[in-house]
């Protein structure tokens, strides 16, 4: 499943839509917004995420598609937010399911790394009425490179 | 025939728009459409001269400059992305 909402959602629902006898680990990465600087003395209240949404959908399939033939998955889910989030709300959820909880766990953090540098979504950091364009990371880069000999 | 520019990030703020439509000559390739969106404006030379931008035609990454646009096309202008 890949969705792409604008409101919460709830991580019971979408981990039974998962369930299934043949799953011996299922893994979950939830990334959320974290309380960054928006200015020297101002701690952001909320982020804004922007998306291309029929391009990123088709991105996340793609990345979806790699870990499941990679790690032999039984089931991924990818779900991520856009627009408003407050301070500490949810913005994605991956989930793997498989056999074993390597490749769950391998394969989950395949999938956020992925996303991270290929899939077409911004993010802004906010205060108040104010909005700033959050820069892409070179770090972010970097460790989606280390899946570059491991997943082909 | 009429190309369908979008926007996001920095450039959608910029712009202050998501996106244009523009009625060009038929026969037109990416290439040429860039010297044409130059000529209208000269922001979109900071755009092309920046290699961190990615173009896309119909969700699919150009990857050679001489591709052939046709009627209805949409043409994605990317900055480097920050999901997740």
């Amino acid at each position: 499943m890949i969705r792409i909402v604008d409101s919460d959602f709830h991580i019971d629902d979408l981990y039974s839509s998962i369930k299934s006898n043949k799953n011996g680990a299922i893994s979950i990465f939830v990334g959320t917004v974290r309380d960054d600087l928006f200015n020297e003395n101002q701690i952001i209240d909320s982020i804004f995420l922007e998306c291309y949404e029929d391009l990123a959908i088709k991105q996340l399939e793609e990345i979806r598609d790699l870990a499941i033939k990679r790690w032999k998955l039984n089931d991924c889910v990818i779900i991520h937010r856009v627009g408003k989030i407050l301070l500490g709300d949810k913005i994605v959820l991956i989930i793997t399911s498989s056999s074993h909880r390597e490749e769950a766990l391998r394969s989950n953090e395949f999938v956020i790394d992925q996303l991270k540098i290929k899939a077409a979504f911004w993010k802004f950091k906010e205060f108040g009425k104010d909005s700033k364009i959050i820069e892409a990371k070179k770090e972010d880069r970097k460790k989606s490179l280390k899946w570059k000999d491991i997943v082909k | 025939m009429k190309i369908t520019v979008k926007y996001f990030s920095w450039i959608r703020v910029k712009l202050n728009k998501h996106e244009d439509l523009f009625e060009v000559n038929d026969k037109l390739n990416f290439q040429d459409f860039k010297s044409y969106l130059i000529q209208k404006d000269n922001f979109y030379l900071e755009v092309f001269n920046d290699d961190s931008i990615k173009f896309f035609i119909n969700f699919k990454e150009i990857e050679n400059e001489e591709i052939k646009l046709h009627d209805g096309d949409e043409l994605g202008i990317l900055p480097p992305v920050t999901g997740g």
